[in-house]
């Protein structure tokens, strides 16, 4: 169907403002702080210095050498708070809070922290607040949640009312943590305080602390990457504590997390809004690319191509379950666009698009050969009350959930960063979890004629899977033909094997 | 030779002033052993109401001595046990007694006040005993402290804690950092938050919310 005229010239005005959103919106990392250099340098946060010099003195050194000493920001100009503050505690005479949260960095960073505001990074924890439990409680128990989930996502902050914090849920420096304040996210999450080093927030070691083991392996891939060998070889070329650090031109020697995700590069400016230039939903059973809403009010969504486009104007549900007026919404085209401009400070668009294609068919490949026909047997299995609704208290729960979260997402996160190992392992792992488990539990829970018409429907009828229905065609890749099948004697196989086995 | 001097016999009534009589002599040596007594009786008394085992005869009080006998006053590695009257009584007879005198107010509202025994009144009603508390040691200058720590003599484990205390801590008393170090936590005036310590204490007992206010609007 043909857009209307209108459709069209509003979609082009969307465009063209998300283009300018993503190109020109921000400015680059040092944000240049816009407040009055007289709001801070407090007299009172003087005296902390020469006594935290003695009781703390690691962490004094650090901020000794950061920026912000350098600039005469003192402890108290980042811990202060009032009276009235949920977590305020008085602490040799000042009223401080241990917690100092995006709020209050944002006083002064406030570029950064409309970025940070509503990105994918702030919705870690609210995102599976109530899913986490069941994983970690289940496997582990309350502490596994507040000594690793957490640790990561996000801990919601408790205050006590004596006024300590909540031992569960702090200290912790997770990306979506609810803070005491209100606000969502931890800065000190990727910039380790106090030094709150330029150079260390643009390392890959800032993002792997989380994006690591087994379902979120972007370590691993990245390690296994030509992105991530390169780096390894030219780490001393970064140029990583120049002020500004733009892709191709302060550096070139290779790209980090940082570069891709959120770095500025050519044209574009950086962002710390994280998740902007992924098109994919690549941790769910079926991977959907997804548009962007941007709401009037700076907050953000994201929804599916298989949800309703919402217009310009228009009021739709926001994250928080409030009514938000969309702003703008960028389309996963544009944000794949976005991305790959970042990618065109080394390759040329050719090279650069057929990347992108490779990494999509294999998003594809996982979507329709394995995440939907997992996804409606699993269905099936809870409509029939075949399985209980408690999770993973079957096994087929547990491969299934490793089938698209540890797995399949290991697969699609490496096709997306290039790594070919990686990528390999993945899709490996989904395929023999999937054939060499899943089926079978499949079975075991249904029963085999349940089972076997189960899986027939949804695995056998699917051109993805066909070659289970031809048995009798033959590979010697696991010794087929070869030994007892071509009538040679029992003896001369046993030696073979045994010598296979030397 | 001389005639012998004649001496005049010794008599106690000459060698005093001639209104201090026999009488009054009596009264002032039974006056002074009394007074002797008294001060010894006061000394022996401010001894035994400042002991861990008097204070604790009224069942609220074991309610504050409970985080005390797992705390460092209690059960320190050097083996000087701090007991109640140490930080909470003034030294010397004179400021014991009267430091006493006005704890008798304590005694009263035990008595015919709130039911201070219950686990619930006794919490909902401790920040204020803790604020004042402080105040009561920031007047003195944390005196009783001092009866034992000796700001020159406290070398801590880490090199810094002398120089701490020697320089940046030079002009604070004890208690203006120390604090919260043997009874329940209990945060300062300035930052205290009477919902939320209400809200932590109903949870802590299992009652239903609100039950706090009513308590202590009683």
């Amino acid at each position: 169907m043909k857009p209307s005229r209108q459709t069209s010239f509003s979609t082009l005005i969307i465009i063209g403002s998300l283009l300018s959103m993503l190109l020109f919106s921000t400015t680059v990392f040092a944000a240049k702080v816009t407040l009055d250099p007289e709001s801070w340098g407090s007299e009172e946060g003087k005296a902390c210095i020469d006594c935290h010099s003695k009781s703390s003195a690691g962490l004094t050194h650090q901020w000794k050498n950061s920026a912000h000493a350098q600039a005469n920001v003192n402890c108290l100009d980042c811990h202060q708070a009032y009276e009235d503050d949920v977590d305020a505690i008085e602490h040799e005479g000042s009223v401080i809070a241990t917690i100092v949260s995006p709020k209050d960095c944002g006083r002064c960073h406030e570029t950064e922290l409309k970025q940070q505001q509503g990105s994918v990074h702030t919705q870690a924890l609210s995102i599976i607040e109530n899913r986490m439990p069941a994983l970690a409680e289940h496997f582990g128990s309350p502490t596994i949640n507040d000594a690793g989930c957490a640790k990561c996502h996000g801990s919601k902050v408790l205050v006590r009312g004596d006024g300590t914090l909540d031992p569960a849920t702090w200290p912790n420096s997770g990306i979506g943590r609810i803070n005491p304040d209100g606000s969502v996210g931890s800065c000190s999450a990727c910039h380790g305080r106090h030094q709150f080093s330029k150079a260390q927030a643009r390392e890959p070691a800032a993002c792997v602390y989380c994006h690591s083991g087994p379902d979120s392996p972007d370590k691993e891939i990245y390690a296994t990457s030509k992105h991530g060998m390169m780096y390894e070889a030219h780490k001393g070329e970064m140029n990583m504590d120049s002020d500004q650090w733009v892709a191709g031109k302060d550096y070139s020697a290779a790209p980090t997390c940082v570069t891709c995700h959120m770095g500025a590069a050519g044209k574009m400016k950086s962002n710390h809004d994280v998740g902007m230039r992924d098109s994919w939903n690549l941790n769910a059973v079926v991977s959907e690319q997804q548009y962007l809403v941007i709401f009037e009010d700076g907050s953000k969504r994201e929804l599916s191509t298989s949800d309703p486009l919402p217009r310009k104007g228009e009021s739709i549900s926001k994250l928080d379950g409030s009514m938000g007026k969309v702003k703008a919404v960028a389309s996963p085209k544009r944000r794949r666009q976005a991305m790959t401009s970042v990618c065109l400070e080394c390759h040329s668009k050719g090279f650069a698009n057929n990347a992108m294609q490779q990494f999509d068919n294999v998003v594809e490949l996982f979507n329709e050969k394995y995440g939907k026909p997992a996804q409606a047997i699993m269905q099936e299995l809870y409509s029939e009350k075949v399985l209980t609704p408690l999770p993973f208290d079957e096994p087929v729960e547990i491969t299934y959930w490793k089938l698209w979260h540890n797995s399949g997402t290991l697969a699609r996160h490496a096709a997306a960063m290039t790594s070919p190992s990686m990528t390999w392992k993945g899709m490996n792992d989904v395929g023999s979890d999937f054939y060499g488990k899943f089926l079978g539990q499949v079975r075991d829970a249904a029963g085999k004629e349940r089972g076997d018409a189960l899986i027939k429907k949804h695995v056998n009828d699917s051109e993805h899977h066909d070659w289970l229905n031809h048995p009798g065609k033959a590979n010697p890749i696991l010794g087929f033909g070869k030994g007892k099948n071509e009538g040679e004697s029992e003896s001369e196989g046993a030696g073979e094997e045994k010598a296979n086995e030397d | 030779m001389k005639a012998p001097v004649k001496r005049k016999p010794m008599k106690i009534n000459n060698l005093l002033p001639a209104f201090i009589t026999r009488h009054v002599l009596f009264a002032l040596i039974i006056g002074g052993v009394a007074g002797i007594g008294f001060i010894l009786f006061l000394t022996e008394f401010d001894h035994f109401t400042s002991s861990e085992e008097f204070c604790t005869t009224c069942h609220s009080m074991e309610l504050a001595a409970e985080p005390y006998r797992n705390s460092p006053h209690y059960k320190p590695a050097s083996g000087v046990r701090a007991s109640c009257g140490d930080c909470h009584v003034s030294e010397g007879v004179f400021a014991a007694t009267w430091d006493h005198f006005i704890g008798t107010k304590d005694l009263i509202r035990q008595l015919f006040g709130e039911n201070y025994d219950d686990p619930v009144v006794n919490a909902l009603h401790l920040p204020e005993a803790a604020f004042a508390a402080r105040e009561w040691f920031k007047k003195r200058d944390s005196a009783t402290c001092k009866r034992c720590h000796v700001k020159e003599a406290i070398f801590g484990e880490r090199p810094d804690t002398q120089q701490i205390h020697l320089e940046d801590a030079k002009e604070k008393s004890c208690i203006e950092c120390h604090y919260n170090l043997v009874h329940r936590h209990v945060p300062d005036k300035k930052t205290f938050k009477r919902e939320a310590w209400n809200s932590m204490i109903e949870e802590e007992f299992g009652l239903e919310k609100g039950t706090a206010k009513k308590l202590l609007g009683k």
